[in-house]
């Protein structure tokens, strides 16, 4: 094996020295013999490497690629080793159309090797390779028509055509690309404009999230000022002279005194239906039976009577009430000046503080959707950034998918899951393809399998500057 | 609330995952098979009138009569060529014709003379010409024995359950009441009139019987057999089971939904051939009738253990293994072809002469397909075409399901997605690939259609009960049913075919005929009323024939467009005996599961006992997703299946061979690489199946007749003559596999690695995700194309490589045939068919056709000699006399010597001396 190896680096080496042998297909003086089936029509035509002429100073082996290193392997001599160097056969089977070397290095020019591959020199287009199995299988697939040499296909020489048309293809595509970095170089520009106008946009909410801080703390303060100070004069209020029962009293007294029409110290029947209605049922007028059982059955009623039956009535609120107001007649009971003022100013400073409080959510809300704008990837230069908020035609994802493209263009492709759900289970998702173009467009949309989509997208922002087209002969 | 809805939804996906039973009759909900299961045994009414018989050379008649009504039936008894005999039973005077199945065999069968040998008041001894063979008619009860020799190979009737339903006037209740009062005095026994004889309900659908009860029901006895095959299709064993404890097997085409494995539910076709296979004989018996079709079987062995009869043999007590059978129909008449063998390959013979061959399908036919539901343009197409050149697999078929039409309206296309139909197809065929695209039974009635306007307007509509067309439900929503068993209706349908009838189709379009059964969704079990019409005859009477006529002319109508030269391709779902002759069938939709994909071989190999060999199922499962891991090995069995298509329900994710990673999409191609290099042995042994009716894919017992552990293997099988041994790798994380290797003085070789193994031994066989275990027979000569490329037509010239195994005697042969490919040019001789043997260290091609003529491009580029020991010298000598010696390579390790490029003319005549 470690001979084979020395042997190998030895062929190489002198390889590169005659690397000036050149011979184009067809040569002169080949064919024939060398391998041949007999009676076979395959004899005909087959571009044999073997050449049992001395004029052999040929030549680069058919169906290998003439241009690079490879024709250093395929200089003529009285052996070939197999490129993989695990075999040595006569040279002369070399293109013989039998399959020696385990690589398929032995036969660059026929179909005879499963690994084999073939080299379209497609003067004039782009050269490629091609596998071992597609050269005389009646197909045309090198536009020079080279790998057709001993088949039925008739095919014609395209490359120049093909050529042509590429290189307008290459110049419309350059043209595309021109004008596609010239607009995305504008949106990269609105795009960091827009990206710094959100930053400024962000500073600026933050600054006024802490101003709202300092006043909401403020306003805290003064709430908890005005809530004690209430706190303190309802106390005052009880604990000072006469307290809680002289402020019933009074409170008994005064409605007694509102019942009481005709001021005599006593109530009537009539004074009550004038006065007094059902709470379910407030336009009725009540029916004498029912002014005289609020009366306790008695055709009058004092003062201190009304105290300890009627007022009970009254203030449980649950069956009648007085005339145009509301519930019990407990709520009378802070009359006070002083108690009101206190209450007036705590609840006033509990709605301003509402507000602020209201006013410093709004905005740190803000802050949080331009904070998680501004975290989206919008590529490297904020390209994509014009696109947040935009709609394409099909809307059925209202977030921003996921960048999946290959990591030498990672973002020429954004995949959406978990989008509407499908009737056989599973949920819809789409992967999107960007291109390279002037405008921004949904271009195609396909369902390969049901309920998942393929979107082809086009747009300035997915140019790149790197396309060029490399290989094309240029000298035609 | 949210949990408990999705709950709902998961219960309701789950149980759309198998058949609904309840869709399909069991025997005790479909009338006559109820009341003819409910006959016992041992009290048959029938007796033969001896004094009525007649005999002319080739013809017997005799009356039978049913003692307890006396109806008078009329028995035929025929000597059929080739050691068939023919028995058919009709009414004798029937109140109107009973129907009998036509366009089945191939041609009136040609009968031998038949001798009455012996006659006596108790019965007639017949002579059946050969091999003493005997049929002894007893007269009371009737009953026939034919025997060989001493031995009964087979009895009718000897159970008493003959069954015939005489056609009767139906009589309402009032007066067989009064009938009933005079029957003492007529002495005839009526029959009572029973539920479900006049009108049967199953689920929503009542089906109006007008002609009332006509079943017809006989028994056989099978002495000495204790394995029974055949009547697919049914999702179950090779060997067919008893039905003692359960239905009886059901022959009734029908589109079942998710079907299930292991039970003896009726599929989408049938044929009516069963197949007794003992170590000393083989036999068939093929019951020719149309309607729906029951079939029991019992066994006097099946519940004894091995020990059991071990016991019974030591003892000599035993009674001898034998194998009951009974069909049941619901109408028609009784006509059996009893196939007497003696070994399996004349039984294949045998039924070939009644129903023909395998059609000789097109060599890309047998390359791989693929299809799905659906490839949803022509752009579509297209990618899916480049794809496989991307990742270098070959195809030769692409396909389009039912999308592709406009509005479910076959013979037309989508005008957006498939507007230019004809520049998809010259795509394809200037990478010489083809396409099928699907053709339905059902019509779209629709004013504006042309097919159906004129289908309408000629009257070729299947009839409702009431005289109208009949309409049912299907993919187009309202659609209604040809009349394929009307020849006019056929003809009419092959012309739809010309290139100018079927617009935007081109030579390399063939069809595919799904939902013939035909499957009608609104209908009783999801196919047509039995009591619409077919002219004179009922729905019920034609039923299971639909489906082979629908194909019948539709590869009719391919053949005529090309003038009748091109060979057609069509793939059917629905099948009868004698669907062979028209192309291909698969096992319809399958699901994604291992159990699926193992059933595929025991389905595969029950059609090809009778007759259908091109068959193949679903690559992948049709419903579900597969697993990566059962998509590969599904690849893998598929490619040593002979129909390779690949499919899958429109539900389903993609799943092109190059979906699953670098690592699986080489794991397909090897597989299909595979295939490809072998079409050349494919394609000799569908021409063998086409000339000789012998099963391309055929269980090992075919070919070890002897061989009892042979006899219920179904996880591997033999392709072609013993050749090629499969055993494919069909259960997840699957570490290795045990393979049986028949015939103790055999040597098999690893078609992989060329090791050498004894043949009569269970071989485990380490297996990796790449391994398809596959073993050549020591003995056996197999051509392969090496040379695999995008597609089977461009292969058509390439050289040959000559794979020679050879057995412990140092011998070995094989065949090697080629033509076009695809033209019927082989009929006018225009092939080559060589036979190759090596023996005495000499290896020869030999003309078996010297009168054919065909020349080939093609030559010899290497021949690799398994088992061969090291020769000094390898000379060719090629028929013009010149000799020529050859480099070989010799590999000792395995013995394998490679002899490199002899060159000869695939065609030609040559010995290649091994010095």
């Amino acid at each position: 094996m470690a001979a084979q190896v020395a042997l190998r680096r030895q062929q190489a080496q002198e390889e590169s020295e005659a690397r000036d042998l050149r011979l184009l297909y067809p040569c002169t003086g080949i064919g024939g013999e060398a391998g041949i089936p007999q009676g076979s029509s395959i004899s005909a035509g087959v571009p044999v490497s073997v050449s049992s002429s001395p004029a052999a100073a040929c030549f680069d082996v058919f169906g290998s690629e003439n241009q690079k290193d490879d024709k250093r392997f395929y200089r003529e001599r009285k052996s070939f080793l197999c490129i993989d160097g695990s075999r040595m056969i006569p040279f002369e089977q070399v293109n013989d159309d039998y399959c020696d070397c385990e690589d398929g290095s032995d036969e660059p020019g026929t179909s005879a090797c499963p690994r084999g591959r073939f080299y379209c020199t497609n003067l004039g287009f782009r050269p490629h390779y091609i596998p071992s199995s597609r050269v005389n299988d009646g197909i045309c697939d090198c536009c020079d028509a080279s790998d057709e040499y001993n088949s039925h296909a008739r095919c014609q020489n395209t490359c120049w055509n093909l050529g042509q048309r590429e290189r307008a293809y290459v110049e419309g595509q350059m043209r595309t690309l021109d004008e596609g970095l010239r607009l995305k170089q504008q949106l990269i520009e609105e795009g960091v404009l827009l990206w710094r106008e959100k930053q400024a946009q962000l500073r600026e909410l933050q600054q006024v999230a802490e101003d709202l801080q300092v006043k909401l703390e403020e306003h805290r303060r003064k709430k908890h000022e005005a809530d004690r100070l209430k706190e303190q004069t309802l106390k005052a209020l009880e604990a000072g002279d006469g307290g809680l029962i002289r402020h019933q009293n009074s409170s008994v007294a005064s409605i007694f005194h509102l019942l009481d029409s005709n001021k005599d110290g006593s109530l009537t029947v009539d004074e009550i239906k004038a006065k007094v209605v059902l709470v379910h049922d407030e336009q009725r007028v009540l029916s004498e039976d029912e002014a005289l059982a609020l009366l306790d059955r008695g055709h009058r009623m004092d003062l201190s009577k009304f105290q300890s039956t009627l007022w009970d009535v009254l203030t449980r609120g649950d069956t009648v009430k007085i005339k145009d107001t509301q519930g019990a007649p407990g709520s009378l009971s802070s009359e006070d000046p002083h108690l009101k003022a206190a209450d007036r100013a705590a609840e006033w400073e509990a709605t301003n503080l509402k507000k602020v409080e209201e006013a410093y959510e709004t905005v740190n809300m803000e802050i949080s959707d331009l904070q998680k704008k501004l975290a989206i990837d919008y590529g490297t230069d904020w390209e994509f950034l014009f696109l947040n908020g935009q709609c394409y035609k099909l809307k059925v994802y209202e977030m921003w998918g996921m960048w999946t493209g290959k990591p030498k263009n990672h973002y020429s492709q954004m995949v959406y899951e978990n989008g509407e759900p499908c009737w056989q289970g599973g949920s819809r998702s789409t992967t999107v393809t960007l291109t390279c173009g002037t405008e921004t467009a949904l271009r195609s949309v396909k369902e390969p399998s049901k309920c998942q989509y393929i979107m082809d997208f086009q747009t300035p922002v997915a140019c790149q500057p790197v396309l060029k087209q490399q290989g094309i002969h240029s000298e035609l | 609330m949210a949990p408990l809805l999705v709950l709902g939804l998961a219960l309701c996906l789950s149980g759309t995952w198998a058949v609904d039973k309840g869709n399909f009759k069991t025997c005790e909900q479909s009338a006559f098979c109820k009341r003819q299961r409910a006959l016992k045994p041992g009290e048959s009414p029938y007796r033969a009138l001896l004094e009525t018989m007649e005999l002319t050379n080739t013809r017997l008649t005799l009356q039978l009569i049913n003692d307890n009504n006396k109806v008078r039936l009329l028995l035929e008894l025929y000597r059929l060529q080739g050691n068939i005999t023919r028995v058919k039973i009709n009414e004798l005077k029937p109140l109107k014709p009973r129907y009998e199945v036509p366009d089945v065999l191939i041609r009136e069968p040609t009968t031998e003379p038949l001798s009455v040998l012996s006659q006596d008041e108790n019965g007639v001894v017949l002579s059946l010409g050969v091999e003493s063979q005997r049929v002894i008619i007893s007269a009371r009860p009737f009953r026939l024995d034919i025997m060989e020799g001493s031995d009964v190979l087979m009895s009718l009737n000897s159970r008493g359950l003959l069954a015939f339903e005489h056609l009767r006037m139906r009589k309402d209740t009032f007066s067989y009441k009064v009938t009933s009062t005079v029957a003492s005095t007529t002495k005839e026994e009526e029959e009572k009139v029973e539920d479900g004889m006049w009108e049967e309900t199953f689920k929503s659908h009542t089906d109006s019987k007008p002609n009332g009860p006509s079943a017809v029901s006989l028994d056989f006895s099978l002495p000495g057999v204790e394995h029974v095959y055949g009547i697919p299709e049914h999702a179950d064993t090779l060997r067919l089971k008893t039905t003692d404890n359960g239905d009886p097997y059901r022959l009734y085409n029908l589109d079942v939904f998710q079907y299930e494995l292991y039970n003896p539910m009726a599929l989408y076709g049938s044929v009516p051939v069963m197949v007794a296979h003992s170590a000393q004989r083989t036999t068939g018996i093929f019951w020719l009738n149309a309607a729906e079709t029951w079939v029991d079987i019992s066994s006097n062995t099946a519940g004894k253990t091995v020990f059991g009869k071990m016991l019974d043999y030591v003892q000599g007590s035993s009674e001898t293994p034998q194998t009951d059978v009974r069909w049941i129909s619901e109408s028609g008449i009784i006509d059996i072809f009893i196939m007497l063998g003696p070994t399996p390959k004349d039984v294949f013979s045998q039924y070939a002469s009644l129903t023909g061959t395998q059609s000789f399908p097109p060599l890309a036919s047998l390359g791989y397909h693929q299809c799905r539901w659906n490839y949803n343009d022509q752009e579509d197409v297209k990618s899916v075409d480049a794809g496989f050149d991307e990742h270098d697999i070959p195809y030769d078929f692409i396909w389009l399901d039912i999308e592709h039409t406009d509005g479910k309206r076959y013979f037309t296309w989508d005008p957006h997605k498939f507007a230019t139909p004809k520049e998809m197809l010259q795509g394809l065929m200037d990478k010489k690939r083809k396409m099928v695209a699907i053709v339905d039974p059902h019509i779209k009635v629709d004013g504006n259609y042309k097919i159906h306007n004129e289908i309408r307007s000629r009257g070729f509509y299947v009839k409702n009960k009431d005289g109208g067309d009949y309409e049912g439900w299907c993919w187009p929503g309202s659609a209604s049913y040809p009349d394929f068993t009307r020849a006019d209706m056929r003809a009419w349908w092959a012309s739809m075919f010309a290139y100018d009838q079927y617009e935007g189709t081109m030579e390399n379009l063939y069809t595919w005929n799904d939902m013939n059964e035909p499957s009608v969704f609104n209908g009783p079990e999801v196919t047509m009323h039995k009591d619409a019409t077919h002219g004179a005859w009922e729905h019920r009477d034609i039923h299971n024939l639909y489906g082979l006529y629908v194909q019948m002319a539709t590869a009719e109508g391919l053949i005529q467009r090309s003038g009748g030269v091109e060979r057609p391709f069509v793939l059917t779902r629905a099948f009868f005996a004698g669907s062979q002759r028209l192309g291909a069938v698969w096992t319809g939709d399958n699901a994604a599961e291992w159990g699926h994909l193992k059933i595929s071989i025991p389905m595969c190999l029950s059609m090809g006992l009778v007759g259908i060999s091109f068959c193949g199922a679903d690559i992948g499962g049709f419903f579900k997703s597969p697993s990566t891991e059962l998509l590969v090995r599904w690849y893998q069995a598929g490619a040593y299946q002979p129909f390779y298509r690949a499919h899958a329900h429109v539900d389903t994710p993609r799943r092109e061979p190059w979906l699953f990673g670098p690592e699986n999409t080489a794991l397909i191609r090897e597989a299909v690489r595979q295939r490809y290099t072998l079409l050349p042995y494919w394609y000799q042994l569908f021409y063998r199946a086409h000339v000789t009716g012998e099963p391309v894919m055929r269980p090992l017992w075919v070919e070890y007749p002897q061989d009892l552990a042979t006899f219920a293997l179904e996880d591997e099988y033999l392709i072609g003559k013993t050749n090629l041994l499969v055993h494919p790798v069909v259960e997840e994380g699957a570490r290795g596999v045990t393979a049986y290797l028949p015939g103790k003085d055999e040597v098999w070789f690893d078609v992989h690695t060329f090791q050498k193994h004894n043949g009569a031994q269970n071989l485990y066989i380490p297996v990796t995700m790449s391994s398809i275990p596959v073993f050549q027979r020591g003995g056996s000569i197999i051509p392969r194309k090496l040379r695999v490329r995008r597609s089977s037509t461009c292969m058509e010239h390439d050289p040959y490589t000559l794979y020679v195994a050879l057995n412990l005697q140092r011998t070995a042969d094989g065949e090697l045939y080629i033509d076009d490919g695809h033209t019927f040019n082989y009929e006018k001789k225009e092939f080559i068919y060589r036979k190759l043997t090596f023996a005495n260290k000499v290896l020869s091609s030999v003309n078996l056709a010297p009168d054919a003529k065909f020349t080939t491009d093609s030559w010899i580029e290497r021949i690799i000699v398994l088992g061969a020991s090291k020769p000094s010298k390898v000379t060719l000598k090629t028929a013009d006399g010149q000799e020529k010696q050859l480099e070989f390579d010799f590999d000792a390790s395995m013995s394998v010597l490679t002899v490199r490029k002899p060159g000869m003319n695939a065609g030609a005549d040559w010995t290649m001396t091994f010095q």
